[in-house]
Order: structure tokens, then sequence, then C-alpha cells
């Protein structure tokens, strides 16, 4: 064989063989216990964040009729101190900053559903666009702060939704070199080293005042950058996604458990002459996912031109300011106040 | 489709296997053909603005051949140059109508109501085509070539049409003359596994940059620029996250881009050279983005005048240059800003080198020192150039050392670290290819006739290792690269 080809072959092979190192180097570490994933379909055995007793301790204290979940748009628009005043009733939020609907819907089966709430009556998701059928995958130990030890029907569906295209591929990298495991202990090990320079005394609470004060909700502005994508008409095809999402399971879950449902399609930043533009796509899509939800028993309302909403309400992005906060909280408990009864 | 996906990979393979067992002009078809599903993988109408564009530049590169004859030179001018202008307008008007349409009818319209003005809004909010300002700018490269005589009219559509859309570096470049990517279009290539296997430590080295550097630190800038009101230590780290960012992130794609090229038996250019070592505003332009730096020296600048007409007329032209290449890069004001940011500092780098300037073989330390020096004030550009919002802007830059907290000083500085980690590969192989080479990874143009099995043994591993890294710390946060927007 000539002996450059040889060389392109050592080359590739080296690209293939040395990851296997990762193996030995696992294996080498003691690092933290690891465990079987929630998700075995899509995850190798790896440590993991326990679930926050406290949050649903704290949620089982309430006793909430209803409860709002979401990420930021819903925590930017609902205050649930305000809404349970004006419904009378008892709210709590369960909100977590970009977090997917995988998130919302572990949050409502764990923290809802099966956390013994006698009195819970109703639960409230604030989404944007086409987020509800679109958003499936989660990064490794994103749930895992309200994941059970065995999470199948989430299990089922991701490894559903990744049986297209390459999925054996990943999942036969993921096995043989063991990378998801080198990740675990690796990552908190690279983020934690400057924490250690840069507060020697207490490098924990350096990391927490981060994401609780200088990273907070509160302090943030343009979320242009780092918000999620706007959608786009690819992406809009409702009945195509409907299936392959976890809504049906939120849906018949919360039916099982006689858990009536709201779903708010927030308004994306107005422009200042009038509300944003949207495509026919994404007009359709609405439409769909509208009578699909009302189907199914849910309540749903489209936020989007709402003449209440207008640009001096927002104060970045899909974000509103803290006045505009308040004023989407009394109108939300005007206009959903059936909901609520 | 995008680089680092496991669909590029597929399409990569397949029509490789293909290409090398194809005669040559059958290879251009398959290049040609390969090119257009690649741009259209994700929005199948994007190839017809592309077809439009290339036919065009086609049509009329032929039509000022056709009035080129040395018998009626002088009197088929003006033919020649309403063919060029033809070609130059197409261009420009697709590149206006999609990325600047709506941008002028906003100011228009905030102009208009500024004086009490009711103007129509109008704007259309189409979604920008990938890559257009790289390939129109390519072909019209094109035109302007026949028109000055640096290129022949091509008779081969095909040929065009491969030299236009030839898919490693169609979406984001390096922006490649036809003088220089036509020849290689039309000569047969043979393939070369050495050259392959220098081209596959590219790509690996690319997507480590890209999945591992640009992403992670990517997050972080994105994390800073979404503060209402940063403090200063904190705005300044997220600013060096993203001057990070912006550099990993186009040099990898230019990266693969060329170890892709290679592949198939392309070379196309260098478009970095370590740009934050750079010596002073007039180095880095030497180093960053080099591919367009140089189209708008010899389309913009030299026509221009360049630096023959005195020195005021020089600082405009320069100016000029500036303005429009930070116009290129978005429909912003902040573009715009940035190119006279860059601008201003070349045409007064230049009223201060009047002097002899020191000598490149000046001692490590000293190149060090105007290295760091030219690098702050590369940083005070990115801010520019990230800060869409004016307001927002002038507000950064009134930012003050002296009014932090200490967690504002804290989180500074862990961020300057957090991103120093992670950006430490591309440092330390930029400061040997630099000050002690030579460039092992990215030098691609001439590999050595037979192997010597130790740098074969040391690519083999340090492939390895990258793509082991990639594994495990790219980003759980897949961002875009960064000048597909452009």
């Amino acid at each position: 064989m000539n002996g450059q080809v040889l060389s392109l072959i050592v080359v590739l092979a080296g690209i293939l063989l040395v990851p296997f190192g990762l193996r030995a180097v696992n294996g080498a570490l003691p690092g933290a216990a690891v465990r079987d994933s929630y998700l075995p379909s899509v995850e190798t055995p790896r440590p993991r964040e326990p679930f926050d007793q406290q949050s649903a301790h704290a949620v089982r204290q309430a006793q909430p009729h209803y409860v709002v979940i979401g990420d930021s748009m819903a925590g930017i628009r609902i205050d649930p101190r305000q809404l349970s005043r004006l419904t009378n009733t008892a709210v709590v939020g369960l909100y977590q900053q970009g977090s997917p609907v995988a998130y919302w819907y572990l949050a409502l089966k764990n923290l809802v559903v099966e956390n013994d709430l006698k009195s819970i009556r109703g639960a409230v998701f604030f989404f944007r666009d086409d987020q509800l059928t679109t958003q499936v995958q989660v990064a490794p130990g994103s749930l895992d702060r309200v994941a059970r030890d065995r999470e199948p029907e989430l299990d089922r569906m991701l490894a559903a939704e990744k049986l297209g295209n390459f999925s054996a591929v990943h999942r036969v990298a993921r096995n043989a070199y063991q990378y998801d495991r080198t990740r675990v202990w690796l990552e908190p090990l690279i983020n934690r080293w400057p924490a250690e320079i840069a507060s020697p005394s207490d490098p924990a609470d350096l990391l927490n005042a981060m994401n609780n004060e200088v990273f907070a909700l509160a302090q943030l502005r343009k979320f242009d950058a780092s918000d999620l994508a706007a959608s786009t008409d690819d992406s809009l095809d409702f009945h195509a996604n409907v299936e392959q999402s976890l809504l049906p399971e939120i849906l018949r879950l919360a039916k099982a458990h006689g858990i009536r449902l709201a779903f708010i399609r927030v308004q994306r930043r107005p422009a200042a002459d009038g509300p944003p533009q949207q495509s026919d796509a994404l007009r359709k899509y609405a439409d769909d996912l509208k009578a699909y939800l009302e189907a199914n028993g849910a309540y749903y309302h489209d936020d989007w031109g709402d003449p209440e909403e207008p640009l001096s309400l927002y104060a970045d992005g899909d974000h509103l300011t803290a006045a505009g906060r308040v004023r989407y909280t009394e109108l939300f408990a005007q206009r959903h106040a059936r909901f609520f009864q | 489709m995008i680089f680092h996906s496991l669909d590029f990979l597929a399409f990569f393979v397949i029509t490789l296997a293909a290409y090398w067992a194809l005669p040559h002009r059958a290879q251009n078809v398959l290049l040609l053909v390969a090119s257009y599903v690649f741009y259209g993988w994700v929005h199948a109408w994007w190839p017809v603005l592309l077809f439009v564009t290339t036919f065009v530049d086609y049509w009329a590169a032929r039509k000022i051949a056709d009035n080129s004859r040395p018998r009626d030179l002088e009197t088929s001018r003006p033919q020649r140059k309403l063919w060029l202008w033809l070609s130059i307008s197409a261009n420009l008007g697709v590149l206006g109508f999609y990325k600047y349409f709506d941008f002028f009818v906003d100011n228009v319209a905030a102009a208009g109501a500024s004086i009490g003005w009711n103007i129509p809004h109008v704007a259309l909010r189409l979604a920008l085509p990938a890559g257009i300002s790289f390939y129109t700018f390519q072909s019209m490269s094109y035109t302007i070539d026949v028109y000055r005589g640096h290129a022949p009219a091509r008779r081969s559509f095909i040929d065009i049409a491969t030299f236009v859309s030839f898919f490693p570096h169609l979406v984001a470049g390096p922006i490649m003359r036809a003088t220089n990517l036509l020849p290689q279009v039309e000569q047969p290539r043979r393939f070369d596994a050495a050259a392959s296997r220098d081209a596959t430590v590219l790509i690996v080295w690319g997507l480590f940059k890209k999945l591992v550097i640009a992403d992670n630190v990517g997050v972080i800038a994105n994390k800073v620029f979404a503060l209402q009101q940063p403090e200063f230590y904190v705005l300044w780290a997220g600013v060096f996250a993203f001057a990070i960012q912006i550099y990993a992130d186009f040099s990898a794609y230019t990266d693969i881009a060329r170890g892709v090229a290679k592949w198939y038996g392309f070379d196309l250019i260098k478009n970095f050279a370590r740009p934050y070592l750079a010596s002073g505003p007039a180095d880095f332009w030497r180093r960053w983005n080099i591919s367009l730096s140089t189209w708008f020296r010899d389309y913009v600048y030299i026509p221009l005048g360049g630096s023959r007409r005195g020195p005021g007329r020089v600082a405009a032209n320069l100016m000029i240059t500036f303005l429009a290449s930070g116009f290129w890069h978005g429909a912003s004001w902040n573009y715009v800003l940035w190119g006279a940011y860059h601008g201003t500092l070349l045409v007064v780098t230049r009223w201060f080198s009047q002097a002899p300037s020191p000598k490149l073989e000046a001692a490590t330390w000293r190149r060090l020192l105007q290295a760091a020096a030219m690098f702050a004030l590369t940083c005070i550009g990115w801010l520019i150039f990230r800060e869409t919002e004016l307001s927002q802007l002038i507000a950064d830059l009134q930012l003050s050392p002296a009014d932090t907290t200490p967690l504002g000083r804290s989180t500074g500085l862990y961020l300057f670290l957090l991103v120093g980690a992670y950006s430490l590969p591309l440092w330390v192989h930029d400061l040997w290819a630099e000050f002690r080479g030579p460039d092992l990874v990215t030098a691609i143009e001439r590999p050595e006739p037979t192997p010597s099995w130790p740098r074969v043994a040391s690519q083999a591993a340090l492939c390895g290792v990258l793509f082991a890294v990639i594994l495990v710390l790219r980003s759980q946060t897949a961002l875009n690269f960064i000048y597909f927007a452009f």
C-alpha cells in the first residue's frame, strides 16, 4: 500500500481509536457515583443531581389550586401572589428560565400530579409559537431536578424521536466512548476552578450568586441573541410534529388526574405600530394547535394582537417590564376568570 | 446543511466516493449538483437565487468578452461598461433587496417620523439567504475581473456555476477569486492522500474550535450581552468571550471549508493568520478575514485611488472602504460604526507611522506588547460590533472600573478565566505558529512527498485527542456559525 494512503488511514484510525481512552480515564478516576439514567434509551449511566425534594415540599406545603408552568415567558408575565389575590385561589409558579417542554412535563408530573396536592384544579402553560411541539430534545442533566429515578414515558418519547436519521450512530458512539460519563465529572471541574481563584473563600457561593443575582431574570434585557430562535416555517406543520411531542402525554396525564389545563401563547415583541408579524404558516399552526387542544378539553388563548399588550409593556425581547408584569397578571385574571372558577 | 452534523458527514462521504470515481468533467457536474443540494438543504428556494446570480454574471461576462475584440476595443467600451454595470446592479440589487431593504425602509420611516411625516412602512421581513453576501461578491468579482482583462470569460456555464456555488466555502467564505478558483475547476484533479491527511487534521481542528471553544464561550458572551446593566468587569469579560467566539467560530468554518475542499483536490485560500497577534490595525486587516479584506482593497479601495492621491484622499478612501465593509456585515448602524472605528484606527495609525515603522523582527516581548494593545483595541471594536443598540453601547462605554461591586469583580474574573481556559488551545496554537513555527495544523499547502511517521503519529494522536474533547466538552447549546448571518 502507498505510504501516503497508509498515513491517511493512521490519522483516521487515530480519530476513532484515541477516544476509547475516555473509558480508561473514567475507570481510573473515582468520580461521583454513577447511576442509571432516568432516560436509559438516550443516556448512558452517569452521576445526576438529585430530585429537588425541597421544591416538591414547598409546593406541597402551599397546596395550590393552580400552578403556572413555563420558562421566562411565564415568569415575566405572571406574579403568582398577585394572581392568587385576584382570583381568590392559591397559585404557585413553577418557572425555570430557558427550560424545555420536557421540563414542564416533569414539573407537572412530579411536582403536581405525584406530589399529593389535594386541592389542585388546574395548570397553566405559557409558551411561544411552536414551542410545544418542536422543542423535544434535552441536554443531559437539565431535567435532573424535576426527574424521578425512572421516567418511562419521557424516555420512550425521546427514544422514538431519536430513531430517525443517525440516532444509532449517536447511541453506538455514546456507549463505545462513554463520553457522557466523562462530561459529568469533567465539566464541573472546568467550571469550578475559576471560581476557586475568583472567590477563594467560597467558590460555591460565587457560582450561586452569579446565577441568582448577576444573571437573574430581573437583570436581563435583550433576549434577541440568547433567546429561543424565532420559528421557521419548516417547523410549523402541527400535525406532523404533535405526535412526536410531549403534548399528548401532558394532556393524558392531566386528564387522568382531573387537572384542567390552559395553554397561553404569548405575544412576541410587538412593533411600534402593532402586533408582531406572523407568517401564514405560523397562523395556520396556531389554528391547528387551538383546535387540537380544545378537542382534548384544554383551554387555549392566543395573546397575539391583543391591544392591551402594546410595546410599552415590553422591556426587551419578549419580556415585559416589572409594571407590565403587574398589568399582565391583572389582565390575565380578568380575561380568564372562568378558568379559575 | 451544517458542517458539524452527521447529515453533512454522510453527504461528504457519498459525494466524495462518487467524485473520485468520475472523470474530470463529470466531477464538476457532480460538484455543482452537490453544491445546490447542500445549499437547498434547509430552504429549497435559496438555490434559485444562487442560480440567477450566477447566470447573470456568466452572461454579462460573455457579453463583455464579445465586446473586447482588439479591433473595436475603444468603440465597444460603452457596451462592456453596460454589461459590467448590469452584473454589479444585479448582484447588489439582490443583496440590497434581501439584506438592506427593511433597514432602508425602517430608517426612512424613522427619519420621516422625526419631522412629523407619516411615511408608509412597507418592511418585508424576508429571511436572509445564508451566504448571500459571500457568493454575490465572489460572483461579481468574476465579471469585474473579466472587464478588467484579468480573467478570460469562460464558455462553460457548468464551470462558472461550480466556481460560484462550490459548497465548502459557499455559505461563509473564504471569498475566492475567479483567477484562483476557476483554473482549479477547469484543471483535472487527482486524489492526494497526503493532502487529505493534512486536511483531516484541519477539519478536526476546525470542529474543535467551533464546538468546544466558540460555542462554549459564545454562551458566556450571550449571557453577558443579555444583561441590562452589566458591571464593568462583567461586560469586558463578555467582550473577551465574544472576541474569542467570533475568531474561533469564523476561522473554524474556514478551516473546515479548506479541509473539505482539499479532499476534493481544491486549495482555498487562508482566511486568518493569527489576527489577535497583529501588531497594529493595518497588520490586523492583513490577518483577519483576509479574503474579504483583499476583496475590498482590490475592488473598492484601489479603484477609489488607494494610497496614491495625498494623505487627505487616502484617509477618505480608507474610511469609505471600511464603512462599506462594516455595512457589508449587516443592515444595522452598529456595523457601520464598527467599520468607521476600524477605518479611523487605520487613518490615525497611518498618520503616526509616517516615521519608519517598527521592524517586524522586533523583540518578542515588544511584539507581544503590540499584540496586546491591538487586541484591546480590537475588543473595543467587537463591543461595537456585538452591541446592536446605540444607547446601550454608550452606556457600556461609560462604565467605570471604579464603580463596581465585589460580586461584579469576582464574576468578571471568573468569566475571564473560564473564557481563557476554553480558548487556551487557540492561544497556544497561534503563539506557537507565530513565534516558533511551523504551523502544524493549518498549513496544508505543501504536504511532504513521503510521510514522516513521527509527524503522522502526532497528527493521529492530536486528531484523536481533539475528537475526544469534542465528544466530551462540546457545548450543549448549539450556536449557528456567526457569519451565516452575514
